[in-house]
Order: structure tokens, then C-alpha cells, then sequence
């Protein structure tokens, strides 16, 4: 295989003081869909906005496209009660450049913006790709995709409906031209009818050959997506899943909890 | 109470409402982007008045009096810019960012007022209305001034509206004070827009300073009373869209106008204080608010 487009090398990371996640090892290969299932609560979102440049990694490193995206070296430990210690700490790794790199995070029940129009959303969403090509591609894309949004082109997301709303986040990370979109439980709380439009959409972007991590609690619908599976437990990753043996529902919950789930 | 007195009152409660609505809405724009109310804002708005006031020693008439706003506005947009990277960015991550933003805010207002009265002295100054000449109004004669001053603090505002809704970076703008994590994934400079905004603010701080110095006398003191009242208008009116504060803000001039009328001028500002307590007192989010805020 070439070179990953994403790596994660011993990440490690939390709230500080709590660490939730450590020691992960990740890759995701061009052209390449891979899948995070593990229980909730067990860090799969603080590692993915680790990824994203929301909170800083707390050890190990993070390469995009072959380039290092956070500062090298650990996160230095509070040093001092008294000293007004944010004025002088850096961040290590900035959200602004890992979007303008093209690794789009969609957020778990992202609220988005409750006072703007769909409109006015998708018209901010492109800022981050300035200057880089395909992006009538990615617009009619967006269009094919969900053509529901264009009903809504002028409501405010705040009276959309779970569903709807989204859609508008994956949309707007699509217009964002991702060169590596992140989806995180894309489904969560959305009724079954949605489910299945919403999981049909994701399968028309992946068809498009943009490379994805995806987050869901639906293994069916994982392992008909992705190429790779990571299990994701107690903060780690517990076990990777190649395509060419792709489990059922039954054999994923006995990989993780043992044979009396 | 004559037509005349009556139109005499409503031209200039207008005018004062137009004031407030410029003051306001710059404190609002801060208020829903940082969750910080800015005590700077009456001394920015007297450095704008003595920045005009010093280009207008240099210049003449109308021409001079636009450019003297002009370049008011510019520099107090940069300081305010400026601003925020001193006074409320190394303080973000901390718990009390409120309480610190007070402080600092407050530090930089009684900075600000000295630094002014060290270079301009103490002596009022007074920047000169350069529209002179009245119309009739109702059977009143109204400075064409006064005039003049509504219709530009209306064009701003509107401008400023426009801005925030019509342009992507006034949509950046909206977007980082309703959910700035997601704004941050949408890759914008989160502190360069929250600084933008603060710049804004300043902005039209400055153009109501200008105002307020073609209409009264300069001091160093003069945004203490403006600011008080633009709180008094933000808290009435709510900060829940762009207009809450302007229409609260004419309800608040109007009503100064004429209770310092019928009560005496003392009075205008108990008469304020207590139209606010009522309105909280029934509809706590303000009069045009919802429990949220948002830009």
C-alpha cells in the first residue's frame, strides 16, 4: 500500500486532566472507507475532534497527506497553579489548518447555526477550500445527494428536523471539498424512515470516491460501507477488520463483550 | 401640550434614539458573539468624538466633517480589533472569562479617559455642526443637523445589517457567535472574526461619539451617560435579532425626551431604570427577546 492518507501514531489524548483515549493506532489508505464501532462513551468523539484540531493531542502524532499536523513532541503537563498558564500555552494542533487541508470532521448532532437559513450555511461552508478546484462538482453532488435541502433553501436550521439538519452538515463538509471526510454518527436519533434515506445518501458520497471514516452503532450498515473496520473499546482500538471478512451483528458483539454479551 | 412642543419632542426623542440604536447595537454585536459586555464602549465612543473633533481643527464644513467621521471610525475599528487580543483573548480558556472581561474592559475604559484627557486637556471641545439651518417640521423648526445625524446612524445600522446577513464574512461573522465549535470545523479564524466583531463595534462606537460631540460638548466622561442608557436599551430590548435593539433603543429615546418634559430632566433616567424593571419583570428576555441569544 502507498503512503496513508491519515495516520495515527500512539494517539493519545482527553480533558486534561482525564485522558480518554491512548496509544491509537490508525490508517486510512486512499480512496479508502473505514469504519469506528465501539460502545458510547468510550472516546470514539474525543479522538475524532483530537483528529479535527479541537482539542489537543496530549501525545503522538497525527499525519495527513504525509504532512504532521500537530506539534511534535507531548503536551507539557500544567506546570504552575498560580501563573495564568493559557496566556502562554500554544495550542498544538489548530482546527483552522486541519479544515484548510481538506480532513473535514462532521459533528455527532451538530447543531449547526439555529439562526441561519440552509442558504446561508452552504454559501459560508466552501470558505475552507479556497482555492482549490471541483467545487461545481461537489455543489451538484450536493444537489444529487439531497435534493430535500433545496425544499428547505431558505428555512432556518433551527426549525429543521434532526434529519435535516444533518444533512445540512454533511453537505456542508462535502462543499468544504473533504479529501478525507469524518462522519460521526451520522444516524444518531433519526427515525428508521430517515435512517435508511440518510445511510443511502452516505452510500451515493462514498460512491464518489471520497474517503471516509464513519462512526455508527449499526454494524449491517458499517460493513456494507467500509472497506475496514476498527473496534473501538475502553479508549483503544481493540481490533482491525479487513473487508475481505467483514462480520455479522452477532460476531462483532462477541468480538467485544465475549460469548454471555 | 402644543403640536409644536409635541413635534419639538418627537423630532429630537428620534434623534436620541437614533443614538442609542448605533450604541446599542454595537454592544449587542459583542454581547451575543462573546457573552461579554464590553464597559470600553462609553470611552471608545468618546476617543471616536475627540479623534473627529481633532481632524475637524484641520478641515471645514461638511467635507470635513465626514472625513473627520470617517477617520474616526477607521482608527477606532483597528483599536477595537486590537482589543480583543489584549483584553479577552488571553483570558479565554479561563473559567471567569466574564468576570476578567469586566475587568479589563473596565481597565481599558478608565485608560482610555485618562490617556484622552492627558493629550486633549480638560477643556470641553465641541465638534462644530456643520449643518446649519433648520426645516419645518410640524410647525417646528428642527436643526437640519439633527436631521442628518438619524439619517446616517440609519443608513449605518442598515449597512451593518446588510453586512451581517447578505456577505459571507458577516455570515462568518453570525455563524461564530451561534455555535463557535462548529464554526471552527467550518475552518475560520474563530479570534479573527471575534476580533472583526469587536472592531465593528468600536466602529460605530465612534460614529455615535461623532454624533454626540456635533450635539453636546466633548469630555472624557461624555460616552459614561450614552452607555448606561445603550445598556438600559439592550436589556429592554433584547438581543435576540439584529432590530431588537434598535427598536428599544427609539422606545428609550422617545420616552427620555418626553418624560424629561412632563417629570424633570433629573428624572428621565428613574423613568428609564423603571420601564426596564417592568419589562423584566414580565417578560424577562426583553421585549423583542427569545430565551437564546444569537446574532
Amino acid at each position: 500500500m502507498s503512503a496513508p492518507l491519515l495516520e495515527l501514531r500512539g494517539l493519545s489524548g482527553g480533558y486534561p486532566p482525564v485522558s480518554v483515549f491512548r496509544g491509537v493506532d490508525m490508517t486510512v489508505g486512499n480512496n479508502e472507507a473505514v469504519g469506528l464501532f465501539g460502545p458510547n462513551g468510550h472516546g470514539k468523539t474525543t479522538l475524532l475532534k483530537t483528529v479535527a484540531g479541537l482539542i489537543d493531542p496530549r501525545d503522538g502524532d497525527i499525519f495527513f497527506a504525509g504532512e504532521r499536523l500537530n506539534t511534535e513532541g507531548k503536551m507539557r503537563p500544567r506546570t504552575s497553579r498560580h501563573l495564568n498558564y493559557d496566556l502562554f500555552r500554544r495550542r498544538r494542533i489548530s482546527a483552522e489548518s486541519v479544515v484548510r487541508q481538506g480532513l473535514i470532521y462532521v459533528m455527532q448532532g451538530n447543531l449547526l447555526f439555529p439562526e441561519m437559513t440552509v442558504e446561508e450555511v452552504l454559501d459560508i461552508a466552501p470558505q475552507a477550500a479556497r482555492g482549490r478546484g471541483g467545487a461545481a462538482q461537489m455543489r451538484d453532488l450536493v444537489d444529487a445527494v439531497f435534493p430535500r435541502l433545496r425544499e428547505r433553501w431558505h428555512s432556518k436550521i433551527r426549525f429543521l428536523s434532526g434529519g435535516e439538519r444533518q444533512m445540512v452538515s454533511i453537505a456542508a463538509g462535502l462543499l468544504a471539498l473533504p479529501r478525507l471526510l469524518i462522519l460521526d454518527e451520522p444516524t444518531l436519533g433519526l427515525s428508521p424512515k430517515l435512517r435508511i434515506e440518510l445511510c443511502e445518501a452516505i452510500a451515493k458520497i462514498r460512491a464518489e470516491n471520497v474517503p471516509l471514516i464513519v462512526v455508527d452503532q449499526n454494524v449491517e450498515f458499517l460493513t456494507s460501507l467500509v472497506d475496514r473496520l476498527y473496534l473501538f473499546d475502553h479508549g483503544a482500538i481493540t481490533r482491525e477488520i479487513d473487508g475481505s471478512a467483514m462480520p455479522s451483528h452477532e460476531e462483532v458483539m462477541t468480538m467485544m463483550f465475549g460469548e454471555a454479551h | 401640550m402644543t403640536l409644536e412642543t409635541f413635534a419639538f419632542l418627537l423630532a429630537s426623542g428620534l434623534v436620541l434614539g437614533g443614538l442609542y440604536a448605533l450604541m446599542a447595537s454595537g454592544l449587542a454585536v459583542v454581547w451575543t458573539t462573546l457573552g461579554v459586555f464590553n464597559f470600553a464602549h462609553g470611552a471608545m465612543i468618546a476617543l471616536g468624538a475627540y479623534i473627529a473633533w481633532q481632524v475637524t481643527q484641520y478641515t471645514t464644513g461638511g467635507a470635513g466633517f465626514l472625513l473627520g467621521a470617517g477617520v474616526s471610525v477607521a482608527i477606532m475599528f483597528c483599536l477595537g480589533f486590537a482589543m480583543h487580543y489584549v483584553l479577552v483573548k488571553p483570558f479565554e480558556l479561563h473559567a471567569n472569562l466574564v468576570l476578567l472581561a469586566v475587568i479589563t474592559t473596565l481597565a481599558a475604559a478608565s485608560i482610555m479617559e485618562n490617556a484622552i484627557l492627558l493629550s486633549w486637556g480638560p477643556r470641553d471641545k465641541q465638534i462644530a455642526p456643520p449643518f446649519t439651518g433648520n426645516i419645518e417640521f410640524l410647525g417646528t423648526a428642527i436643526g437640519i443637523h439633527d436631521f442628518v445625524i438619524l439619517a446616517i446612524a440609519l443608513a449605518a445600522l442598515l449597512a451593518l445589517a446588510l453586512f451581517l446577513r447578505r456577505t459571507t464574512a458577516g455570515r462568518a461573522l453570525r455563524a461564530v457567535a451561534q455555535n463557535r465549535e462548529a464554526a471552527e470545523l467550518m475552518g475560520f479564524n474563530v479570534s479573527r472574526l471575534v476580533a472583526m466583531t469587536i472592531g465593528l463595534s468600536a466602529a460605530t462606537a465612534a460614529l455615535a461619539g461623532v454624533f454626540v460631540g456635533s450635539l453636546r460638548f466633548i469630555s472624557p466622561t461624555v460616552g459614561t451617560d450614552p452607555l448606561m442608557k445603550s445598556l438600559i436599551v439592550v436589556i429592554l430590548g433584547g438581543v435576540t435579532r439584529f432590530t431588537s435593539p434598535i427598536y428599544a433603543a427609539f422606545i428609550v429615546g422617545l420616552a427620555e425626551a418626553f418624560s424629561a418634559y412632563f417629570l424633570v430632566l433629573y428624572w428621565a433616567p428613574a423613568v428609564l431604570f423603571a420601564m426596564m424593571i417592568i419589562v423584566l419583570l414580565i417578560k424577562p428576555e426583553g421585549l423583542f427577546g427569545r430565551r437564546t441569544r444569537t446574532l
